[in-house]
C-alpha cells in the first residue's frame, strides 16, 4: 500500500511553488486582476510553464511529453490553485487531453507537440449555458457535412486560444469532438467580465464554421475528458483552499482583540480544525480520484464525483472563512482574500457544481 | 500511488477469509439474533468464538510472535478488520485490553507483565476496564481522585470510576490513581491494575441511552494491588496514559470504513422500502454522506501508508477520529430523516433489520463522546496542528 505522492511528484509540487513565489507572487496576480481589459495571460509565466514542462505533462513521450499522468498533473494544478494564478495552463492540458483521448495518429503527431511546448494555446469548449457538463449540456450541433452551429459558455481563455476543442451533437445523437480555429469565420467570442479576475471568460457562438472531428471522439471520450477537468478543477480548489486556510491560521495568530489573539478563541480555532480536517479530506480524494483516472480503476467515475463535490464545498467555506476572518481587512480590495473567494466560486461549478457531482454519486451507489 | 496489498497479505485474507466463513453459524447473522440474546449469553458466545479464533491464528495479528501475536504486516491488519466486518463477525470482548493495554505492556512493561497479561488476554481468559474517567475528571483526566495509598507492599485504593466499558464483566482494570497524596494533576499518578474479583471493588451497571449496559461504576473501597502491579513506573502514570492513547490511533479506519459503508448500503435499502430513493433531496443528503465515508477511506489508505512508512501519526490521530465518528453521526442522521414519521416507531419490516438499525443510530451519539471528546479532538487539531494558541 502506498497512498501519497513519489519524491519525484513533490519535487515537481515544490518546484512550480518555488517558481511562483520567485516570479509570478500575488503582486503578479492582482496586476492581471487589476487589469481586466487585458488577455489575463502572461507571457512571461507562459514562457516558463512551457520551459519548465508542465504542460507536457501528460503527453505521451513519443511527442515530446513526459508520458506522465493525471496524478501528475494535479500536483500542478493544485499549486496553481495555491497561487491563484492566471492563464491557459488547465485549459490547453484538456485540450491535449482531447486530443490524446481523441485523436488519430496523425492528429496526434501534429498537435500534442505544440501542446507540450506551449507553442499552441488551447481551451476547451463544452458546456452551452444553463447546461450541465456532460452530453447534456452540449448546445453545439454538428451538420452531416460536419460544419458546427450552436453556442458554448463560459469558456476560458478563447482570447488567447489557437486552437478550441468544441464538444458537439451529431447526427443520430454521437457526440463528437471537433478542433475548431477561433478565427475561422462563423466564430463569435464575446468576453464575458467575470468577477474572477484570475482567468478570461468567454461565449462562444458558432454559425456553420468548419471544424475537424477528433477521430476517436465519441460520448464516452466527453466523458473522460469532463472527468479530467473535474479532477484538475478540485485540485486547483484544494490548492486554493489550502493556502486560504493556512493565510487565515497565521493571520488569526497574529491579530490581537481584547488582549488576545484572536486564534486563542475556541469558537475560531474548533471551525479552522474542521476546515483543516476538510481540506485534507479533500487533498486525499483528489490524489485517489487521479489516480483512479489513471490506472482505469473501476470506481473512477464515483471517486471524481467525490473529489470534485468536496473540493467545490470545502474551497468554498474556507475562502469565504477566510473572509470572515479577516474581519474589515478581509472585505477591503486591497487584500487578497477576494482573489481566493471569488477563483473558488468560479471553480465550484466549473466542469459540475457540487450538487451535480453529487446527483451522480446517487445514481452510482443507489440506482446502480 | 500503489494501493494493492502484497501477495503475502492477500494470501493471508485468503486464509482469513475461509476461517470465518467456516466458523460463524448462519443464524448469528438472522436479524435480531444478537438482540433478543440475554446479554451475559451473548457475551460468553462471543468470547468463546474470539478465543478459537484466537486459536487458530487469527488474533494479535500484527504482534510480535514473541507474545502470541501472528508477527504479519500492518497491511493485514487493515485486511483483518475488512474481513471481519464483511464476515459478520462478531465484536471482540475484550476491546480496551487488546486495542490499549496489550500495544502499551509490549512497550514498556516488565518481561513479567508481558508474559502475565498478553496471553490469558488473548485467550479471553480475562477481560480488562479501563479506569480513567471519574465523575469530577472525564475530558479532564488529570483532576482524577481516585487514590492509593501505600501499605507495606500493596496499595490500598480508594474511588470512583464511571462509564467504565465492560464493568460488569471485567476481570481486571488498568486504573489511573493518584498514589502520591497531595499531588497535583498528572503528578503523582500511577496506572495500576487492579484486579475487580476481590471485596473492595463493587460494580453497577449503568443503563445507555441505548438501553443496554455495555457500561458501568466501578467503586473501590480499601481494594487492594501489589506495588508491583502498576505499569510504566510508579508516579508515571501520565506518561503511561499518553503512550496507552496513543495506540487507539493506528490503521483502523480501512475497516471502519467497510462497516459504515455497509452501513449505508442497509440505509440505501431502507429509503427503497419506504419509497424515498427517488427523491431528490434524499439522493443530494445521501451523496454527502457517500462523500464524506469515501474519504475517510482514501484517509485511512493515507495513514496505513504512514504507519508503512514508520511516521508518527502524532495529532493526526485526532483528525481520524473526527472524521470517522462525525461521518458515522452524520449517516445516522439521514437515515432518521427517510423514516420521518417512522424514525422512532418499533415496527418490523421484512428484509430490513430496523431495530439494529435504531441501536447503531443511538451507538452513534456516544463515539464523539469517549476516547476524546470532538471538542477535545478539535482543541488538539487546533493547537498541535495549526498552531494556534491556547
Ligand atoms: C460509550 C462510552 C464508553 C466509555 N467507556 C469508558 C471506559 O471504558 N473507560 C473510561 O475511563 N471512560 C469511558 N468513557 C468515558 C469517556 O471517556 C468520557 O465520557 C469522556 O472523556 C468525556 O468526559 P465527560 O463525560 O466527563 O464529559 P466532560 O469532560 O464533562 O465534557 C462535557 C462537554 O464539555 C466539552 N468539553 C470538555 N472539555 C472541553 C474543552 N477543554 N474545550 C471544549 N469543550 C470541552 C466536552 O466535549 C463535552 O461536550 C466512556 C464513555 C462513553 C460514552
Amino acid at each position: 500500500m502506498y497512498f501519497a505522492l513519489t519524491d519525484e511528484q513533490r519535487a515537481l509540487g515544490d518546484s512550480v511553488r518555488e517558481y511562483l513565489a520567485d516570479r509570478f507572487d500575488l503582486t503578479a496576480v492582482r496586476g492581471v486582476f487589476e487589469d481586466p481589459r487585458g488577455d489575463g495571460h502572461p507571457r512571461e509565466l507562459w514562457k516558463a510553464v512551457g520551459e519548465q514542462g508542465w504542460l507536457a505533462v501528460c503527453v505521451p513521450e513519443d511527442y515530446d511529453g513526459l508520458g506522465l499522468g493525471v496524478l501528475d498533473a494535479q500536483v500542478v494544478a493544485r499549486a496553481f490553485g495555491a497561487g491563484v494564478v492566471p492563464g491557459p495552463w488547465l485549459t490547453t492540458v484538456l485540450a491535449g487531453e482531447a486530443v490524446r483521448l481523441a485523436g488519430s495518429d496523425d492528429q496526434q503527431a501534429r498537435l500534442l507537440g505544440p501542446v507540450a511546448t506551449g507553442d499552441t494555446v488551447a481551451t476547451v469548449a463544452v458546456r452551452g449555458e444553463g447546461g450541465r457538463f456532460d452530453a447534456s449540456g452540449v448546445r453545439v450541433r454538428a451538420a452531416a457535412d460536419g460544419t458546427l452551429t450552436g453556442t458554448a459558455s463560459p469558456v476560458e481563455y478563447v482570447g488567447v486560444a489557437d486552437t478550441v476543442v468544441v464538444a458537439a451533437t451529431e447526427p443520430g445523437g454521437a457526440i463528437g469532438l471537433y478542433l475548431v480555429d477561433p478565427h475561422a469565420a462563423g466564430v463569435t467570442v464575446t468576453g464575458l467580465d467575470s468577477y474572477d479576475g484570475t482567468t478570461r471568460l468567454f461565449a462562444v457562438g458558432l454559425e456553420g464554421v468548419a471544424g475537424e472531428r477528433l477521430a476517436g471522439s465519441s460520448a464516452e471520450v466527453l466523458t473522460a475528458l469532463l472527468d479530467r477537468g473535474a479532477v484538475l478543477t478540485a485540485a486547483d480548489l484544494v490548492g486554493v483552499a489550502r493556502e486560504a486556510l493556512t493565510r487565515t491560521v497565521s493571520y488569526d495568530i497574529d491579530r490581537v482583540q481584547f488582549g488576545k489573539p484572536v486564534g486563542s478563541f475556541q469558537a475560531l480555532k474548533h471551525h479552522l480544525a474542521d476546515l483543516h480536517i476538510g481540506v485534507t479530506m479533500a487533498e486525499h480524494a483528489v490524489l485517489y480520484a487521479a489516480f483512479a483516472l489513471d490506472s482505469g480503476s473501476g470506481d473512477a467515475p464515483l471517486a471524481v464525483s467525490v473529489a470534485k463535490s468536496k473540493a467545490a464545498d470545502v474551497a468554498r467555506e474556507v475562502t469565504a472563512t477566510m473572509i470572515q476572518y479577516h474581519g474589515g481587512i478581509g472585505y477591503t480590495w486591497e487584500h487578497e482574500a477576494h482573489f481566493f473567494y471569488k477563483r473558488a466560486k468560479r471553480e465550484a461549478y466549473a466542469y459540475g457544481s457540487a450538487v451535480e457531482h453529487r446527483d451522480r454519486i446517487a445514481a452510482l451507489t443507489i440506482d446502480g | 500511488m500503489d494501493l494493492r496489498y502484497t501477495a503475502e497479505e492477500e494470501q493471508f485474507r485468503t486464509e482469513l477469509r475461509s476461517w470465518l466463513a467456516d466458523s460463524i453459524p448462519a443464524r448469528w447473522r438472522d436479524p435480531g439474533f444478537w438482540s433478543v440474546l440475554p446479554d451475559n449469553e451473548a457475551f460468553e458466545l462471543r468470547r468463546d468464538w474470539e478465543r478459537r479464533k484466537a486459536e487458530a491464528g487469527f488474533a494479535g495479528i500484527a504482534w510480535p510472535t514473541e507474545f502470541g501475536g501472528r508477527g504479519g504486516t500492518p497491511g493485514m491488519k487493515a485486511i483483518y478488520d475488512v474481513e471481519m466486518a464483511l464476515a459478520d463477525a462478531p465484536m471482540t470482548v475484550n476491546p480496551l485490553g487488546l486495542t490499549f493495554l496489550a500495544p502499551t505492556v509490549m512497550a514498556i512493561g516488565t518481561e513479567q507483565q508481558k508474559r502475565e497479561i498478553i496471553g490469558p488476554m488473548l485467550r479471553n481468559e480475562v477481560i480488562w476496564c479501563q479506569g480513567f474517567s471519574e465523575p469530577g475528571a472525564g475530558s479532564d483526566l488529570a483532576a482524577l481522585r481516585t487514590s492509593g495509598r501505600l501499605e507495606g507492599d500493596e496499595f490500598v485504593v480508594n474511588g470512583q470510576k464511571v462509564w467504565t466499558t465492560n464493568a460488569l464483566h471485567g476481570d481486571k482494570i488498568f486504573a489511573m490513581v493518584r498514589t502520591e497524596p497531595g499531588s497535583q494533576k498528572h503528578r503523582g499518578v500511577s496506572m495500576l491494575l487492579i484486579d475487580m474479583n476481590q471485596p473492595g471493588v463493587e460494580v453497577r451497571p449503568l443503563k445507555q441511552m441505548s438501553g443496554a449496559s455495555e457500561f458501568g461504576e466501578v467503586f473501590f473501597t480499601d481494594a487492594r494491588v501489589s506495588v508491583e502491579d502498576n505499569l510504566g513506573g510508579l508516579g508515571n502514570g501520565w506518561g503511561t496514559a499518553m503512550l496507552l492513547l496513543s495506540f487507539e490511533r493506528g490503521a483502523s479506519g480501512i475497516g471502519q470504513y467497510t462497516v459504515f459503508r455497509r452501513q449505508y448500503d442497509d440505509i440505501v435499502a431502507t429509503a427503497r422500502t419506504f419509497g424515498r430513493s427517488d427523491d431528490p433531496v434524499v439522493r443530494q443528503e445521501l451523496a454527502k454522506r457517500l462523500v464524506e465515508l469515501e474519504c475517510l477511506r482514501y484517509h485511512a489508505m493515507h495513514v496505513l501508508t504512514e504507519v508503512e512508512q514508520g511516521h508518527d501519526l502524532g495529532s493526526e490521530s485526532s483528525m481520524t477520529k473526527l472524521q470517522w465518528s462525525e461521518a458515522s453521526q452524520d449517516l445516522w442522521e439521514t437515515f432518521d430523516d427517510l423514516l420521518g414519521p417512522e424514525a422512532t416507531l418499533g415496527h418490523p419490516r421484512p428484509g430490513l433489520d430496523l431495530e439494529s438499525m435504531q441501536q447503531e443510530a443511538m451507538w452513534s451519539r456516544s463515539v464523539t463522546i469517549w476516547g476524546g471528546s470532538s471538542q477535545v479532538q478539535r482543541n488538539i487539531v487546533a493547537e498541535r496542528v495549526l498552531g494556534l494558541p491556547r
